[in-house]
């Protein structure tokens, strides 16, 4: 076993929502509104992609109890099969990390930070997260029991004080085309909702799994309430010109103004997305590096914390040559990857490994 | 275990050097290391040049308003700012020449109000607007403003009352004695379905033999596609802040039948509604405004603590309410076809698949949408005194 520490499953649960809603309140609700318009924030309800990961996942870890998911590939596919596919998902771990980097980068440089290169302020980060990812599991999920608090009172922070503004007439018509509308703007989310696959590396390492699974789905659910929150107080304050801004949620910040004294309240926003973006790449970049090591036999796997950190780096450099281009490939083609990696994938394994279970057990009693 | 303890020591070190980078001087940027632009106005010029003046406050007490070549100093009594204007191309184009004419760095952060010149109304603001939107520094919640005139001469005013020009019509505007427009919330209506707006009209009252030059804030231009199209005066003003329900304050006068003199209200609190109704082809909107007022003057001989009387006062104040936002409601769609009131939201919201079959006519369905108004108000207090003591032959 390459890691010794264990973490319970409410820290799980925590790890989890911190490391799929930061960046989900930051980049999609202008990318949904395009699509859903004022209904927006039906959208995150549809969590369909967030359901069917999750249910794959405590499946497979059924079958296979404490392996992940590139640990069970093997199992299920054969080795080389199955170590092709591991690397796979190694490597597209790797991408989304650069992917989740840059969005972090690109808003720190882009709305306070501007003479600062990217390269020093998502260099910084990696170094911090590396730091904490050589600490091991239970590190990351005592980061994430202590920064969870401070995000929500921040969020609410944000939420409260722009209620005076909010104009609550936006919202209206509710569903004038049907669902369709906000199922197409539900859409681009699920790639958030899959990344909930991060479960699967970390299930394992659950001391009281029978809590596990209670944990996730608390913690799905509070990821879909805060997008809910998130999505409707940008449509009542923004309506019509939601689609505009590259950062809805960053005008809510900059529009606070309660009795001229508590304004300019966008330091607080940076703060929440620091520490939340913290947390989520801590958490990806420990499920990238728990991952390889796994995948290469390592006994420990502290030597490839600072090298994969390094890869890391490289991707979000990598990724997209600008912002523009990543916010297109994030509302086009990352999409589908995601969905296929960690949507379709851990289903096909699910589906072979019940079947091999059905065939075996018949074969052996015949 | 030595060993170990050297290498704690050397983290420590290594990390307390770091430390010494971040009480940094290195790239400091201090108060007075900034111009920070308090107001800013946009004009256009005889050659169809833009024009960005910013009125710059001085932070460091001890430099005066000095003379510059493109502007005159302050009269007034605060004296700490400046005025400053560099033309250009877009908006842009004239920030970065404004900053070559500065000593420090132009800091936007802090800029509450945007003013534009009449004369750039008329031609179209798009292009300004997207730029404030773009940028980073200015903020969405400052206040926006048309001149009437140059908004360079209305930067170059020192009022007495407030600290800048900035803050006298910021808090002007605040009192929503007139309209108080963000630039959220222009983007929103430019933005929005009815594609017209309104922003409150800044006027320079002229120097008087007692008074020095003031601005303030008189009427609101009318905007459609991005253009300045009309002027509504004071008492229409009035009539299309009913309408959108941005009544704040205000006292109403009217003149019962067969009184004999007048009777003043003070608004306490008013609500608007709009209600839409299609039936064929047959577009209307029900407007229904409530409002709760207090006597404040009474200079009438009715006697006002009597409760038919107060029903004859609510006739005549509601039939107020109908002139005045009736007026609003001629000027908008006869005169100049502007969906002011933000009509097009509202059919929308109660009949999307009707507006999204006629949304490129609404420009011809407005002018034709009967508007019915229906005011409802409630006399709520008389004030302190009820049957007056010094008019003595009240009823």
């Amino acid at each position: 076993m390459v890691e010794k520490g264990r973490i319970s499953a409410f820290q799980m649960g925590r790890m989890i929502y911190l490391a799929i809603t930061p960046t989900a309140i930051l980049t999609t609700p202008a990318i949904t509104f395009k699509f859903a318009k004022q209904d927006m924030w039906i959208s995150p309800i549809w969590a369909f992609c967030g359901l069917i990961t999750l249910y794959a996942v405590f499946r497979l870890h059924a079958i296979y109890p404490g392996r992940n998911i590139v640990q069970a590939c093997e199992a299920v596919i054969g080795r080389l099969p199955g170590k092709l596919l591991g690397a796979l998902f190694l490597l597209y771990y790797l991408y989304l990390i650069g992917i989740i980097l840059r969005e972090y980068g690109e808003f720190v440089v882009g709305s306070f930070l501007f003479t600062t290169p990217l390269i020093v302020v998502s260099g910084s980060m990696v170094l911090v997260c590396a730091i904490a990812v050589r600490g091991g599991v239970e590190i990351v999920g005592r980061f994430a029991e202590l920064l969870l608090p401070a995000f929500v009172t921040l969020f609410l922070f944000i939420i409260i004080p722009i209620i005076p503004d909010l104009r609550v007439p936006n919202m209206f018509p509710i569903m004038a085309n049907g669902i369709t509308p906000s199922l197409a703007g539900a859409f681009v989310l699920q790639t958030w909702f899959s990344e909930l696959i991060s479960a699967s590396f970390l299930l394992p390492l659950v001391a009281d799994q029978k809590k596990a699974k209670t944990s996730v789905l608390i913690a799905l659910l509070m990821i879909v309430l805060t997008l809910v929150v998130a999505n409707l107080a940008t449509l009542m304050l923004l309506g019509d010109i939601t689609g505009g801004y590259t950062y809805p949620f960053l005008i809510l910040a900059r529009y606070i103004n309660l009795a001229e004294f508590f304004t300019h309240l966008e330091a607080i926003f940076m703060a929440i997305w620091v520490l939340g973006a913290f947390v989520k790449i801590c958490v990806f970049f420990y499920v990238t590096v728990l991952g390889a090591a796994q995948w290469m036999n390592l006994s420990d796997y502290r030597p490839i914390v600072f090298p994969i950190g390094l890869l890391v780096t490289l991707s979000s450099m990598w990724v997209a040559p600008d912002l523009q281009k990543l916010t297109f490939s994030i509302s086009t083609s990352v999409t589908f990857s995601a969905m296929t990696m960690f949507v379709i994938v851990p289903m096909l394994l699910l589906c072979l490994a019940w079947v091999q279970k059905r065939w075996r057990g018949t074969a052996a009693k015949g | 275990m030595d060993a170990t303890k050297r290498k704690a020591v050397f983290a420590l070190f290594f990390l307390s050097v770091h430390a010494l980078c971040l009480t940094g001087c290195w790239d400091r940027t201090e108060v007075n290391d900034l111009a920070i632009i308090t107001a800013a106005g946009l004009d256009l010029t005889e050659d169809q040049q833009l024009e960005l003046s910013v009125k710059i406050y001085l932070t460091s007490s001890s430099s005066t308003p000095q003379m510059g070549g493109f502007s005159s100093p302050n009269s007034g009594g605060a004296g700490l700012s400046v005025v400053r204007s560099a033309t250009g191309l877009t908006v842009a184009d004239a920030a970065s020449k404004l900053q070559q004419l500065i000593s420090r760095k132009v800091f936007w952060g802090q800029d509450e109000v945007f003013i534009f010149g009449e004369r750039l109304s008329r031609q179209g603001f798009v292009e300004p607007i997207e730029f404030l939107m773009r940028h980073p520094g200015p903020r969405e919640r400052s206040n926006v403003f048309v001149s009437k005139g140059m908004a360079k001469d209305v930067l170059q005013l020192a009022p007495p009352i407030e600290r800048s020009i900035a803050d006298s019509l910021r808090k002007m505007a605040k009192l929503q004695t007139g309209l108080n427009i963000t630039m959220k919330e222009l983007a929103q209506m430019m933005g929005g379905k009815a594609k017209a707006a309104v922003l409150p009209m800044v006027e320079i009252k002229p120097r008087e033999a007692s008074q020095d030059a003031f601005a303030f804030i008189n009427g609101s231009a009318v905007l459609k596609n991005g253009k300045m199209v009309g002027r509504m005066n004071k008492v229409a003003t009035r009539g299309l802040m009913w309408l959108r329900d941005e009544i704040e304050y205000g006292t109403v006068t009217v003149s019962p039948e067969n009184a004999g003199g007048n009777v003043s209200f003070q608004l306490r609190r008013s609500h608007t509604k709009l209600v839409p109704h299609i039936r064929g082809d047959d577009w209307s909107i029900e407007v229904r405004v409530e409002t709760w007022d207090d006597i404040v003057e009474n200079a009438t001989d009715l006697d006002l603590s009597v409760p038919k009387h107060i029903e004859q006062l609510r006739t005549a104040l509601e039939a107020d309410i109908r002139q005045r936002t009736e007026m609003a409601l001629a000027q908008a769609q006869k005169e100049w076809n502007a969906d002011v009131f933000q009509f097009a939201d509202a059919f929308y919201r109660k009949y999307p698949k009707e507006w999204n079959r006629n949304k490129d006519r609404w420009d011809a369905i407005f002018p034709k949408v009967k508007v019915r108004v229906e005011a409802r108000s409630v006399i709520s207090r008389p004030g302190l005194i009820g049957k007056s003591p010094l008019i003595p032959n009240q009823r």
